[in-house]
């Protein structure tokens, strides 16, 4: 077999399978040229709909004044102020006095800087106590969830017990049950993290589920024959071929996560994201909910990515028309 | 191919019948009174239409489907009839079987799909990694260890697969139309690669095809198989001496003579 030789170059055109009969897969070729432009293509568009949402925005603070709408300027002001205030009090804190009472730290002060009419306070304090709800009931929603279905996996007659309670959990409306859990585990931390736990559950449980019934039979028979236990099965046949299922729910859930903590905040709460957006609304403050919703989405985003590149770097098997799609989305 | 007293596998009076949709069809029988024996070192080549049951006929020597009647004896053991919940799939080992479809796990690399039999096994060692890597290069994988499934070509999967069940040397080998949906080039090939893997081991071979040419080519005898409910229709002793050239075989003098005959058993 004289044509067999690994594949060193990187060029595309080496790869296409008439030129090398056989050697690599099809899509490959098919799919590069799109690949450099897609992005950068998207990412002007994307760039441009930015825009366009800004001027919307500032067109209604203009007409409706900035009473009802806080102008973006105004929010970018805020915010900047707002995380330089919490970075310069870290500094503070990390360096001591010899960096605050220094010429640059001196300076630099909110203060100093006229920042402090602006100070909503603390902006990055509030962000850091939701992201953690977040990502805490996040994690302690998920992985029983995922791990559930891989435990009924043999036990049929369990999981068809359950699954009607578990259809029930996942249409109730979560976010009602947060007085509740306000009144068992007060107003702190503990209440937002059962409310984003049990929202993260039901949806995970069920994508999890879905990945585990999609098991392919004939790779469980390929297994057993080649002498794998039980147990090597799960962990190198079900499991694998669940986690593309369990994704899905964890992309979906992830949103969810963060509108949980946030609206449980809204709730009660002394602190938070969804307290500044309260707190702003009650002193008719709408700049100071905008802050909070801007500080909001900045996070939905980053829970986004987390998953994304998580995704990204366990599936790393998965065959190339899904970048395809997601090129195109 | 030495007349030993007890066969290596001996399947009789074998039969198989699937359910009907419920409350609609009769039980069909796919398989029914059906008799041959294999004995150690043999290439048996099966041969029959399709629908005749031939698969079905291998998942139950492999024993990840069950027999409904009749007895399916491997080294003296008898195969479980009727008892899903008894069947030993690959009955330890003893039994690889390479399937119509290459079944490689899509979430392991090429090697990763090699080695996986070993590392189940608990069998993972320099040793048995070293012997992987000589049937990678063996088949033409070698610069591929590292590629996914879908980044490999048809046939490459099937190579691919096929040594994954060779790497852990299993006494026989159930093959169940490996090369069916390849080019004739490449088909060619793996053919050729497989007489020269099965030359250095000489296990016993069960392969399964709907290719005339490819029964006699390959096999040491070919079984043909009726239409269902299959039976043996005929049984023919592939006279043509080893080692065979693939490429010519069908200038050999008793090719034409095997093929005719097979043809009109096959219906």
């Amino acid at each position: 077999m004289p044509d067999r030789k690994p594949v060193e170059s990187s060029d595309p055109a080496e790869l296409r399978p008439e030129a090398r009969p056989g050697a690599r897969l099809e899509a490959r070729p098919e799919l590069r040229p799109d690949l450099p432009q897609a992005p950068r293509r998207a990412r002007f568009d994307r760039a441009l709909v930015f825009v366009a949402l800004v001027a919307i925005w500032i067109g209604l603070a203009t007409v409706l004044g900035t009473y009802w709408v806080g102008s973006p300027w105004g929010v970018a002001l805020r915010l900047g102020s707002g995380v330089w205030g919490d970075l310069w009090q870290a500094l503070a804190f990390v360096l001591g006095p010899t960096w605050s009472d220094s010429a640059v730290g001196g300076m630099t002060r909110p203060v100093n800087l006229g920042l402090q009419g602006q100070l909503q306070g603390q902006i990055l304090v509030h962000a850091s106590y939701t992201l953690f709800e977040a990502v805490a009931g996040f994690l302690l929603g998920a992985i029983p969830a995922a791990t559930l279905p891989f435990l009924l996996r043999r036990l049929p007659i369990a999981t068809a017990v359950i699954d009607p309670f578990m259809v029930g959990g996942y249409g109730a409306p979560k976010l009602a049950l947060a007085p509740l859990f306000i009144l068992w585990f007060g107003i702190g931390i503990a209440s937002k993290i059962a409310l984003v736990a049990i929202t993260v559950f039901f949806i995970v449980y069920f994508s999890a589920l879905a990945g585990v019934r999609a098991l392919d039979a004939r790779l469980v028979q390929m297994a057993q024959v080649a002498g794998a236990s039980e147990r090597s099965v799960a962990r190198h046949i079900v499991f694998p071929g669940a986690v593309p299922y369990i994704f899905t729910g964890l992309r979906i859930a992830m949103p969810y996560s963060i509108g949980g903590a946030v609206i449980a905040e809204l709730i009660s709460a002394n602190r938070g994201l969804g307290y500044l957006i309260q707190l702003g609304a009650m002193n008719f403050d709408t700049t100071g909910v905008f802050v909070a919703l801007v500080a909001t989405t900045c996070i939905v985003f980053l829970g986004n990515w987390s998953v994304d590149t998580l995704e990204r770097w366990l599936l790393r098997w998965r065959p190339p028309a899904d970048t395809k799609a997601e090129v195109g989305s | 191919m030495t007349a030993a007293a007890e066969p290596l596998l001996e399947v009789r009076d074998l039969g198989k019948r699937f359910a009907g949709r419920a409350g609609r069809d009769a039980p069909a029988w796919v398989i029914q009174g059906l008799s041959f024996s294999v004995n150690e070192g043999e290439f048996l080549t099966i041969i029959g239409p399709s629908g005749s049951g031939k698969t079905t006929l291998l998942n139950m020597i492999a024993q990840i489907d069950v027999a409904s009647s009749g007895m399916v004896r491997f080294q003296s053991q008898p195969a479980p009839i009727g008892d899903p919940k008894a069947l030993n799939p690959g009955l330890t080992c003893k039994i690889g079987y390479v399937t119509q479809e290459d079944n490689l796990l899509p979430w392991r690399t090429t090697l990763q799909n090699v080695l996986f039999p070993l590392k189940v096994q608990g069998r993972l060692n320099d040793e048995t990694r070293a012997h992987a890597e000589t049937l990678i290069k063996a088949v033409g994988l070698a610069g591929f260890e590292k590629h996914y499934p879908h980044e490999l070509s048809g046939g490459m999967r099937k190579r691919a697969s096929l040594i994954r069940t060779l790497v852990y040397d299993p006494p026989v080998i159930l093959m169940d139309e490996p090369f069916g949906p390849l080019d004739a080039q490449t088909r060619v090939q793996l053919q050729e690669d497989l007489l020269r893997l099965w030359n250095l081991g000489r296990k016993t071979i069960i392969f399964v095809t709907h290719d005339i040419g490819e029964a006699i080519a390959l096999g040491d005898r070919t079984l043909v198989l009726s239409r269902a409910p299959a039976r043996v229709a005929g049984e023919h002793v592939i006279t043509i001496p080893r080692p065979r050239d693939i490429r010519g075989i069908m200038g050999h003098p008793d090719f034409g003579t095997l093929y005719q005959s097979i043809r009109a058993q096959v219906q």
